[in-house]
């Protein structure tokens, strides 16, 4: 007889362990559903997992998908690992993009050095003001800040659809519902020519190195740490709790804003209805695949950028839907959940005779 | 009609622990049987499974002499046992009556009378039509005895029944309960607390480690060979010298009034005293009368007036905690796991919560993790925190080490002024004792404590002053010598 009993203490080992079973799992149930669908199962995982990245242009696009899914995931782990749960990620990210695309606008036939900064500088401030919102009204007014980010995903959506439709429309442009293409000096410069991987890499990359020093090292860090486990206990030594869950909402805020200004002045270079492929909420995928640890999501931004650009490469190869991109990182999240239950509890054999 | 309840060889094993191991005992009526041990001892295990909430893995239960299935609560009850555990289940918003009836298949009306005759026999005056909400402790308490008693039963265990009672309701209800063992009922009274055993019951099993340690009649028994049975090694006997040499005065609160939004907490009236250096003021009282308001005003975490309290000669009514420290004050709140500590968090990580600007823990903003370990070490090892792994997460750390850990890591500081609230709380009789040793030190050190504690022993062996809060206001402040418990007890339900 099989029963289930309580660890006495997380398994370390475990807890790296599960986010490789919960890939494992996935590609096995991802064969699975190919089989079912008449798809030879081996092909189609190859085409989704390694014809998409066998070469320098792949890879290119790899780091492209990969770059806004780090970042805000990077956010992300300030909020979740104080318990503040931010699921708005894409409206942040919106928002971000619609404030750093309006000052891109105000230059649109201008070239300066100091555009591109100034751009930068207005997405993330753009992505803190609409993480502020929830993080407010969930400090002062006890809101529910899962509920509150949410909502305002769709509300941020239909600011940015009424502006390219309406007042930021480019007026040469036929009433498509775009805005005129930024001046070269509000891009982000590419890396390599030919190839559209772009410099906002580097801000991923700083973000990383920032949080984990931010997080582990700082005092700062700590009291967030701390605000997050209790804030009775934070009030007690003397902390600003509520400034500190405030204080993760907006460096979330400022991240995600960060990847809005990187997809507008990165590869699409100006303003239009689809900004993001749900970056923001592909990325609370990343953050926990991650373990919410800075290099654990590295590795974890990569593994889901995949997906993105294997659903791409089936659909053209094997007619494939391409909706089959999400219901793999469905299935990550989900495996990944439920593997974590051997996290606390694990399996002992029991002699049935007795 | 006699009854015999037989408990045989039981044994219930939880995942790295026996609770009971092996217990047999034999309970007759017509005695009051205590059942005695430390928290942790496996006490609550047996009561449990008498009760149904918990199935043995081995061992049977026979109530004369036949076999007990107890499976569930409901076959408890069939049985004729009665439990009334620790905490009330009672639905506070339901009348006295209603809680009454609410398990019961019985007509109302005839109910009504049963439950009338029930009062009148045993002189119980409860209001039965209005909400359990505006009952006393002690009134809660005796609807959940009389919960009981409707249906009967042969048994009646008392789980630690006495804690939330004050003197008064507690005499009361030893005089219920020795009334109902005259009447039949076999009665199994689970507490830690000795004097209560001698005072009540006739026999007393005591319980150590989850094994049965020893039965034995009260009349061959006092106090220092039950605590003795308990603990399992000879306890040393505290006692603090009364003796007050310093008239300086150290803190000195003035006219602090605090007015909650939240409906569930208790205001603050007109709270006025002083604490002498080298002096412990004891603040009595039934918990829930605004000793955790008054701790949270004297610790910072809610601000007041800045001139409502003078520490040392400075005004400090409204800093927060932290700033509080640098002025060499130190907090140990009630509640370890949700506020003095943070379970998921190592232990050298709990002891950087307290931070002076001299510790060092944290310099221009970055972590000194060395400096925080070093001192982590020294707290382990001069508190006697029983483990030397200081990255290991505080969960995991027993009460009493826990508690030891955060006294230790607010006094290494060293601080004039400690206050500390209900600071042995659940904890074993060593710990206890280790606690109150510590907290006589710094007495002697001519370092000054605030106790808060529901605990009116604790209150009576540390204080040299006390002084009783009731609905949010403070009674005089009395010479510890002078007072009795007694005294205590009836201040602490509103007397004079």
């Amino acid at each position: 007889m099989i029963k289930i009993v309580k660890r006495d203490q997380p398994s370390k080992t475990i807890f790296f362990f599960t986010p490789v079973l919960a890939i494992f799992l996935t590609l096995v149930a991802g064969g699975l559903i190919f089989y079912i669908l008449g798809f030879k199962p081996f092909e189609a995982l190859k085409f989704f997992f390694i014809v998409p990245i066998a070469d320098k242009y792949g890879l290119s696009e790899l780091l492209l998908k990969a770059t806004p899914l780090c970042l805000i995931a990077i956010g992300l782990s300030f909020c979740f690992k104080s318990n503040n749960w931010n699921i708005g990620a894409e409206g942040q990210l919106t928002f971000g993009a619609i404030v750093s695309g309006g000052v891109a606008l105000l230059f649109y036939d201008q070239e300066g050095f100091y555009i591109l900064p100034l751009v930068i500088l207005s997405g993330a401030i753009g992505g803190m003001i609409y993480a502020s919102i929830p993080a407010i009204l969930k400090t002062y007014f006890n809101t529910n800040e899962i509920l509150v980010s949410l909502m305002l995903v769709y509300v941020s959506k239909l600011i940015l659809d009424y502006l390219v439709v309406g007042p930021w429309s480019n007026p040469e442009g036929f009433n498509f519902p775009e805005t005129r293409q930024f001046s070269d000096s509000a891009r982000l410069p590419l890396l390599f020519e030919g190839l559209r991987i772009h410099t906002g890499i580097f801000l991923a990359l700083a973000a990383v190195v920032i949080s984990w020093f931010v997080f582990y090292k700082t005092y700062l860090g700590f009291q967030m740490k701390v605000s997050g486990f209790s804030l009775k206990t934070a009030k007690y030594a003397g902390y600003k709790g509520k400034k500190m869950i405030i204080l993760v909402f907006l460096i979330s805020g400022a991240c995600a804003g960060l990847a809005g200004v990187g997809e507008i002045t990165g590869p699409i270079g100006q303003l239009h209805r689809e900004v993001s492929p749900d970056y923001g909420f592909t990325a609370i995928i990343v953050a926990f695949l991650g373990r919410l640890h800075p290099v654990g999501i590295i590795f974890a931004s990569l593994v889901v950028a995949i997906t993105y650009l294997g659903a791409e490469t089936a659909q053209i190869f094997m007619q494939i839907p391409k909706y089959t991109g999400q219901v793999f990182q469905g299935m990550i999240l989900f495996f990944l959940l439920a593997s974590d239950y051997l996290l606390y509890f694990k399996f002992k054999f029991i002699d049935s005779k007795k | 009609m006699n009854t015999n309840l037989k408990i045989s060889n039981v044994t219930k094993i939880y995942p790295g622990c026996v609770a009971n191991d092996n217990v047999s005992l034999e309970f007759n009526s017509g005695k009051i049987y205590a059942l005695l041990g430390e928290n942790g001892a496996g006490k609550s295990t047996l009561v449990k499974i008498l009760s149904g909430v918990v199935i043995p893995d081995e061992g049977k239960i026979y109530l004369n002499e036949n076999i007990l299935k107890l499976n569930s609560p409901s076959d408890a009850k069939k049985n004729d046992i009665g439990m009334v555990f620790q905490h009330f289940n009672l639905f506070e918003t339901l009348s006295v009556f209603e809680n009454l009836i609410i398990d019961s298949d019985e007509k109302r009306e005839s109910l009504r009378e049963k439950i009338d005759t029930i009062m009148k026999k045993y002189n119980f005056s409860i209001d039965l039509d209005i909400p359990v909400l505006n009952l006393s402790a002690g009134q809660k308490q005796k609807v959940e005895i009389i919960r009981c008693l409707i249906r009967s039963p042969k048994v009646l265990i008392m789980d630690e029944p006495t804690s939330v009672l004050t003197e008064q309701e507690t005499s009361e209800l030893f005089l219920s309960l020795k009334k109902f063992s005259e009447e039949g009922i076999l009665i199994i009274y689970i507490t830690h607390k000795l004097k209560e055993v001698m005072q009540l019951c006739d026999e007393v099993a005591v319980m150590r480690r989850g094994k049965l340690v020893s039965v034995s009649q009260i009349k061959n028994e006092n106090l220092e060979s039950l605590a003795n049975k308990m603990v399992g090694q000879d306890l040393k006997i505290i006692k603090k010298k009364k003796e007050n040499n310093s008239s300086e005065q150290l803190i000195n609160i003035n006219n602090l009034n605090f007015t909650s939004e939240d409906p569930f907490e208790t205001n603050l009236v007109d709270i006025n005293f002083s604490v002498n250096r080298g002096e412990c003021l004891g603040i009595a009282g039934i918990s829930g009368n605004g000793q955790s308001e008054l701790f949270q005003v004297l610790s910072g975490e809610i601000i007041s007036n800045k001139n409502s309290i003078e520490f040392n000669k400075n005004y400090i009514g409204d800093l927060n905690p932290q700033e509080r420290r640098e002025y060499l004050m130190a907090f140990s709140p009630e509640d370890r796991l949700e506020q003095a500590a943070i379970p998921q968090m190592a232990i050298f990580e709990n002891v950087a919560l307290n931070n002076f600007k001299s510790s060092n823990f944290f310099n221009n903003g970055l972590i000194n993790e060395s400096k925080i370990k070093e001192h982590s070490k020294k707290i382990i090892s001069d508190f006697n925190v029983n483990t030397d792994n200081i990255d290991l997460k505080s969960q995991f750390l027993s009460g009493g080490n826990l508690q030891k850990l955060i006294i230790g890591r607010e006094l290494i500081t060293s601080p004039d002024l400690l206050i500390c609230f209900n600071p042995t709380w659940g904890l074993d009789v060593g710990a206890i004792n280790y606690i109150h040793e510590t907290l006589i030190k710094i007495n002697e050190q001519n370092k000054s404590i605030i106790l808060i504690s529901t605990d009116t022993d604790e209150l009576l062996k540390l204080s040299d002053k006390i002084s009783v809060i009731h609905k949010g206001k403070l009674s005089k402040i009395m010479n510890a010598e002078e007072v009795t418990s007694e005294k205590l007890g009836i201040l602490m339900g509103g007397g004079n």
